[in-house]
């Protein structure tokens, strides 16, 4: 997908992305429930979408950490749906509404323990 | 590709729930406004991108996986840019496109049917490109 961004963009675009990622270091243990508790988007790392950028023919590839922001949004989710509970459950169903909020808890959870990360990379096309 | 397939059924059944008072309150209180967004890019991430993407008017975005339409259109409406939306789930755009509509700057979006692997587009079109939480 880097690579096709990098064929539509014009010399010297700009290409900005968030991405939700399991940082490296981590034990097989910790790799699955990390796998388990991030949206099902994700699978990537970090520190493999810098590489990949890079490879793509980016340039001047910069990473800023919102990690702190993720877990604010994670639980603000988790807590105002849970004030609208019935509400959402009735136009969600509830065994949707519940599954949602297990996902929220059990990714926040995640974030705490150092297991989802989320960052902000930017990178340029080569002029 | 199950798990591709899954995630977009998924999000197909997100943008096909009604629109409730409940769920702007919470997307409000989450995300700063009621823009279409399910995911974790807050309005103040959103307007982080304008600088970073150096956007103006005139300026052509691409959107991957735009949803119903954000950050995409929110980006089109404060820097007078214009943007290209694309996307796999259907219910999305529609929710897009009347976003668009109803925000004033059809005339500088454009809605595309298509996975983020396979872009039906020509090489070196785009000034900026922006995904959110899409890889």
């Amino acid at each position: 997908m880097l690579r096709a961004c990098n064929r539509l963009l014009r010399p010297a675009g700009r290409v900005a992305f968030y991405t939700i990622f399991i940082p490296s270091g981590l034990s097989q243990a910790e790799y699955r429930r990390a796998a388990r508790a991030g949206p099902s988007a994700v699978t990537s790392h970090g520190r493999q979408q810098a590489e990949l950028l890079r490879s793509a023919g980016f340039t001047g590839v910069r990473e800023i950490d919102v990690t702190e922001a993720f877990l604010r949004a994670t639980r603000a989710w988790y807590e105002a749906r849970a004030r609208y509970a019935g509400q959402l459950s009735q136009a969600e169903g509830e065994a949707s509404f519940h599954e949602r909020q297990r996902d929220y808890r059990l990714q926040a959870r995640a974030i705490e323990a150092g297991l989802l990360r989320r960052s902000l990379f930017v990178a340029e096309r080569a002029a | 590709m199950t798990r591709d397939k899954d995630t977009i059924s998924r999000f197909h059944n997100r943008y096909s729930l009604p629109v409730t008072d409940a769920a702007l309150a919470v997307e409000r209180e989450v995300i700063g406004a009621n823009v279409g967004a399910s995911g974790y890019t807050t309005v103040a991430q959103a307007d982080a991108l304008i600088p970073e993407l150096r956007l103006r008017p005139g300026t052509l975005l691409l959107d991957v996986g735009a949803g119903r339409g954000w950050p995409g259109l929110y980006l089109a409406q404060e820097t007078g840019c214009r943007v290209v939306l694309a996307d796999i789930p259907a219910p999305g755009l529609a929710a897009a496109v009347k976003r668009a509509r109803e925000g004033r700057i059809s005339d500088r979006a454009s809605f595309v049917r298509a996975a983020a692997q396979y872009l039906p587009f020509q090489s070196s079109m785009f000034d900026a490109v922006v995904h959110t939480d899409t890889l």
